[in-house]
């Protein structure tokens, strides 16, 4: 049986340029906007659900659909013919039903993208549209989640997010699951190494040339002016630009004292057993 | 106690009550197809597809299973049973029978379901397909609104074969319409029936805006969602990018691909594009540009002289 390979990471921590890295690796051109969105879909799409399963989720409640995901990750596997790649933005979670949301019988692995809490909430809230205060309150809810609305039908699945911290221990702390560990820092420091640990870590053939053309054409300057060129369609429409700073510690020049003692008390352990304390 | 109704030109008795539906007004013949409470196995035998809610045997036979909601059983597209986990009457209980089981009846019957509304232009049926949540709820409760007859709101069902064909059978004379939609249209909820409690996913009758006899197809549009910069628009498609797109749009179909045969469908796919051609309709989200588009709609199929 096939299986996942799961991206995963909380929103705002590097998911989508690592994904647009991996995308100009395995291609080996410069990223096409217009391709990428379909590229590497998420877990929580609705189309590839009731594609699964046979069945409108929209007609199915919260509850149902959270506890039937298992099963259509299964189908997903069974009919695959490679390995698949999925984003994940939700946490590493138990269902209602009291089992793995994502199986470990179909995952091949987790790689992991973590970031420094306080340059997400600095990103978080430009993405959302919100104040930096409203994010560090969304950062330290344990109910966060997507899609939560009954009123209306969204192309994404309802999910859970946890806290910051509760998402990344979910995921570091998750049974029967190889993980790959990445900083978004590192990433920023040297993209080429980093990039190559997760194409080895994927299992695909590269070359150091390779990683480093694939890592020139993720320069963040460069998707910076392609998104001003022709739009990026995974920006919401509560953010001005997708592509926004691309920087590590950013966070000092824009939280105040306080807004960055609340985060590192919200999240101290995590923080610690990353080394970001 | 048993009722009979109409449903895609079919005479249906069913003993549990199916509101949804128009009664029968036709002649007295026997039913085309029972619906009927009654047992329902746990899985089917040797299944030649065993999903986790559905399971189809090698004669067509297919079980479908909500939990907590209701199991059924299809059969030679003339038996439905139903075995239902909660009060039989409750739209909970209707929701799948009439979404994913009567997708699988007809196509056991030889007709083409595809996920798409359909309106009446122009005295022909115009059909709108797309994903769960591409708007052709929105559109079908637009072109309502502006006074057009509404053929079904989700599933259209397509004879293909028939003379005079591709004919679109009409289904029965509701739209759901999400709390959102409704409200963005200025159309009343209050006392409409939900489809699932949890959900605010209403039942909006059409009554005298249901098209309840066959039209021939006279176009597909497949709805496509663009951001911005882009802006909405109609492409028509070529031939093969036709039938390519129209195969997406068949309703469940990997099931109803081994139902009706893959050479069998490709042959329906390919007449169907032939006989209506087939369009891209990008929109933007949101309903900013819903009556333009409408508008716009009418206008090409000539179907200002419907307006009410």
């Amino acid at each position: 049986m096939n299986g996942f390979y799961w991206l995963a990471s909380y929103p705002k921590s590097g998911n989508t340029w690592m994904r647009l890295a991996l995308w100009a690796l395995n291609h080996g051109k410069p990223v096409d906007f217009a391709a990428f969105p379909y590229w590497i879909p998420l877990s929580a799409s609705r189309l590839l659900f009731d594609d699964a399963l046979g069945v409108e989720s929209s007609d199915l409640t919260h509850t149902e659909i959270e506890c039937l995901r298992p099963r259509a990750f299964e189908v997903m596997a069974r009919n695959a013919d490679q390995p698949m790649l999925r984003k994940v933005d939700e946490a590493w979670i138990r269902t209602a039903a009291g089992e793995p949301l994502f199986p470990p019988s179909v995952t091949l692995g987790t790689i992991l993208i973590v970031r420094d809490p306080r340059d997400v909430a600095v990103s978080l809230a430009h993405h959302m549209g919100m104040g930096i205060d409203e994010a560090i309150r969304a950062m330290a809810n344990p109910r966060a989640g997507f899609c939560a609305q009954v009123r209306q039908a969204d192309h994404q699945l309802w999910r859970r997010l946890l806290t910051w911290s509760g998402h990344v221990e979910s995921w570091l702390d998750a049974p029967d699951i190889r993980l790959l560990l990445v900083r978004y820092e590192d990433m920023i420091a040297r993209m080429p190494e980093e990039l190559g640990r997760v194409a080895r870590f994927l299992g695909w053939d590269t070359s150091a040339a390779a990683l480093a053309a694939a890592a020139e054409e993720a320069r963040f300057d460069r998707l910076r002016a392609q998104e001003e060129r022709h739009g990026f369609a995974e920006r919401p429409v509560s953010a001005e630009r997708f592509f926004r700073r691309g920087k590590a510690g950013g966070w000092r020049d824009t939280l105040s004292p306080a807004q960055a003692a609340r985060i590192e008390s919200d999240h101290a352990a995590v923080m610690t057993r990353l080394g970001y304390l | 106690m048993t009722t009979l109704h109409a449903l895609c030109g079919l005479k249906v008795a069913a003993d549990l009550p199916l509101p949804d539906l128009l009664p029968w007004r036709g002649d007295d013949r026997a039913p085309d197809v029972t619906i009927r409470q009654g047992d329902v196995p746990d899985r089917l035998d040797a299944p030649v597809v065993d999903d986790p809610l559905l399971q189809m045997a090698a004669d067509g036979a297919c079980r479908f299973a909500v939990s907590g909601v209701a199991a059924y059983l299809v059969e030679g597209g003339r038996t439905v049973t139903v075995r239902a986990e909660m009060d039989p009457a409750a739209p909970d209980v209707r929701i799948f029978l009439l979404g994913t089981v009567f997708g699988l009846l007809c196509a056991q019957r030889g007709l083409l379901p595809l996920h798409a509304c359909c309106v009446a232009l122009g005295g022909r049926a115009v059909a709108f397909s797309g994903v769960s949540g591409a708007g052709k709820s929105t559109l079908a409760a637009a072109f309502r609104r502006r006074g057009f007859p509404v053929l079904a709101d989700d599933v259209a069902v397509v004879d293909v074969e028939a003379p005079g064909g591709p004919l679109v059978l009409p289904s029965f004379p509701r739209i759901r319409l999400w709390r959102d939609t409704m409200d963005a249209l200025a159309l009343p909820h209050d006392g409409l029936e939900r489809s699932r409690p949890e959900l605010e996913k209403f039942h909006l009758p059409l009554d005298d805006g249901f098209q309840a006899e066959p039209l021939p197809l006279a176009a597909v549009y497949h709805l496509e969602e663009v951001r911005p910069p882009a802006g909405g628009g109609v492409e028509r498609l070529d031939a093969l990018t036709a039938v390519r797109d129209l195969e997406n749009a068949v309703y469940r179909s990997r099931l109803v691909r081994r139902l009706l045969g893959p050479d069998r469908l490709f042959r329906m796919l390919a007449r169907v594009a032939a006989a209506a051609p087939s369009h891209r309709l990008s929109r933007r989200r949101g309903l900013g540009d819903l009556d333009t588009q409408v508008s716009a709609l009418i206008v090409r199929h000539g179907g200002g002289g419907n307006r009410g």
